[in-house]
């Protein structure tokens, strides 16, 4: 077990590297001077000189890229090219939290409903249960969440237009902003979860352990629960890495229309002021964020299955 | 050993290996399924009127994209607007019209571009293994590490600006297609490598190769029809999430600039007036639908017209 989470562990490095490369030279390479955007129609020499020292824009681009990797390493993500005395750290720390708590609540709501949904949908075969959710599913995963929000903000404009109860359409703060943010969040996830799950569990349906364990005579519970629902568990986990890339374009979309001041938030307003470190720390984050997920679900997927922990 | 490379010797193989005897007969079998799929043909033709309308549209009807009628804004139908106006007084259907037609161009660019890169690179990496093997699939495995749009939001905010100011809409629409087909190429090298790598142990591989065709020869002809299918229905599949992707840069204001219009660009425009004129979000929100509907119902139709076993 020790020995397949290190050797998962090992291979990240090379991965983080590659990221914190990217997410630097398509920076460096960017056209434009970002010191001249900064002091707008002043033509200083001397101070130019100085703020492309400050920055260390003067350097070569192997020796900016050890400072931002040594500036990485220290939790420094670099200063804004627009709020001169602020760090990237501090325009996107609140926003981190908003956005984590928003993507996991949505994770955590596409799991709870997509997978029951997947597993009644597979037991009850071609029944009409099954067809009627599948077709739902299948609409809520190809819907794109900038067509829902209006839907939904729509309805509860009419909702509030005939004095009946409605949520909030935009904002964030009180329970009532969360639902649906949350909701139009999971959309696209449950959908896919549970068709996915219901597919994986027909497969497990048809192998020969299931028909073996209806022949010594168990009950269906029996045969649902403790054969087929327990190994349909393990592709079902390999699917929240999928799941995370959803959110992730999704959250982008959903803090924008609802104004929510998560990161997607931040820095599609720091792209507007032409503010790259803000959305390089943003990238840089998110796919760190989404590569620690998969090295959790990578282990987690050794933990629930024998073989892989022998095979490591 | 000499390599026979000599065109004459290449038509004597051809004819002799199975892959490509009957071609027409299959290309009627395969016509005789996709026909019998109701959905697929009723969508095929759907999509071939989208694209009329996207072609002919903008030129038959008479308003303009970008000139404002101060005298209706944001109206409703009316016979010099048939589908109304947007808060500038412009036409929405012009608007859909010409937004229909920069998805559509997205699309295409992308998917020329995948294939050009992913399927070359696949098929390279599948034949011939080793170092290019390893190349490709590292780098298709740190494109992934960027869910989603991340790293199109991160090209978008780096070279947007610059490029929109140089050269225009047309630069500004390149832009968002390669930054779209930079992380899906790979998911195509994905794909063509897996067949790739089944394929090139096969009999008629192995026959082609004894008989002396050269490794181009056995690519280009016997490979590379093999591996076709899988070409056009992921493709094909593909062009929905390309569709649905541009539409949410733009919706971010990192795609198509104003005032060129986008079916995203135009729903972002139309929520704050979401309750007095709903229309203007919902028809752009209909019209994408239309697109990823057919797209994929045609994709679906593709592939299990084509032989399904070739497909994943």
């Amino acid at each position: 077990m020790i020995k397949l989470i290190l050797k998962r562990a090992l291979s990240l490095p090379f991965v983080i590297l590659s990221i914190t490369f990217i997410t630097f030279i398509v920076g460096y390479l960017a056209p434009g001077d970002p010191i001249l955007t900064m002091m707008g129609t002043r033509r200083d020499p001397a101070l130019y000189a100085s703020l492309r020292h400050l920055y260390g824009l003067d350097l070569p681009w192997y020796q900016q890229y050890m400072n931002y990797l040594t500036g990485l390493l220290h939790g420094n993500l670099g200063m804004s090219f627009r709020f001169q005395e602020r760090s990237v750290l501090d325009l996107l720390g609140s926003g981190m939290s908003v956005s984590f708590t928003l993507g996991l609540t949505a994770l955590a709501l596409s799991l709870t409903v997509g997978v029951p949904v997947g597993i009644l949908a597979a037991l009850r075969q071609n029944s009409a249960l099954d067809r009627g959710s599948m077709s739902v599913m299948l609409a809520l995963y190809s819907i794109p969440s900038f067509v829902l929000i209006p839907i939904f903000q729509w309805i509860n404009y009419q909702l509030y237009r005939f004095g009946l109860p409605s949520l909030p359409v935009a904002g964030w703060g009180t329970p009532q902003h969360w639902v649906l943010p949350v909701l139009v969040l999971s959309a696209a996830s449950v959908g896919y979860i549970a068709r996915l799950t219901r597919s994986t569990m027909l497969e497990v349906l048809r192998q020969d352990y299931i028909r073996t364990a209806y022949a010594k005579g168990l009950t269906n519970r029996q045969v649902h629960w403790t054969h087929a629902f327990r190994n349909a568990m393990l592709p079902i986990v390999t699917l929240v890495g999928p799941s995370i890339a959803f959110l992730v374009t999704g959250a982008f979309v959903v803090e924008n229309l609802f104004a929510i001041p998560g990161i997607g938030f931040v820095s599609i307003q720091a792209i507007s002021r032409r503010d790259y470190p803000v959305i390089q720390g943003t990238t840089l984050i998110l796919a760190l964020a989404v590569v620690f997920m998969n090295l959790v679900t990578d282990i987690l997927y050794g933990v629930l299955d024998p073989r892989v922990r022998v095979e490591g | 050993m000499q390599k026979v490379s000599d065109s004459k010797l290449g038509r004597t193989i051809t004819s002799l290996v199975p892959d490509r005897n009957n071609r027409s007969g299959a290309f009627t079998a395969f016509w005789r399924r996709f026909a019998s799929n109701e959905l697929a043909v009723f969508s095929l033709l759907g999509l071939i009127l989208l694209i009329t309308v996207a072609i002919f549209g903008p030129v038959l009807y008479p308003q303009s994209v970008i000139k404002p009628d101060y005298a209706a804004i944001n109206a409703g139908p009316s016979p010099d607007h048939w589908l109304g106006t947007d808060n500038l007084g412009r036409d929405t259907l012009a608007r859909l019209m010409f937004g229909l037609r920069v998805s559509l161009l997205v699309a295409v660019y992308v998917e020329v571009l995948n294939i050009t890169l992913g399927v070359t690179l696949g098929l390279l990496a599948g034949y011939f293994g080793g170092l290019i093997d390893v190349l490709v699939t590292r780098l298709a495995d740190i494109l992934f590490a960027f869910p989603g749009l991340l790293l199109a939001i991160l090209i978008a905010a780096a070279f947007g600006a610059p490029v929109s100011e140089r050269f225009g809409g047309v630069g500004r629409l390149l832009l968002v297609a390669g930054s779209i087909s930079l992380v899906s190429w790979s998911l195509m090298a994905r794909y063509v490598r897996g067949q790739t790598l089944v394929l090139r142990e096969q009999e008629f591989v192995l026959a082609a190769r004894s008989l002396g065709a050269s490794d181009l020869h056995i690519i280009t002809q016997h490979i590379l029809p093999n591996v076709a299918g899988l070409i056009i229905v992921s493709s094909t599949l593909d062009v929905a999430s390309v569709v649905v992707n541009e539409a949410v840069l733009s919706l971010l204001g990192l795609g198509i600039q104003p005032p060129d219009p986008s079916i995203g660009k135009m729903i972002n425009e139309a929520i704050p007036f979401l309750e007095s004129s709903p229309l203007q979000v919902f028809l752009p929100s209909l019209a994408l639908m239309l697109i990823v509907l057919t797209v994929s119902f045609l994709g679906d139709g593709l592939r299990d017209a084509l032989d399904p076993s070739t497909l994943r």
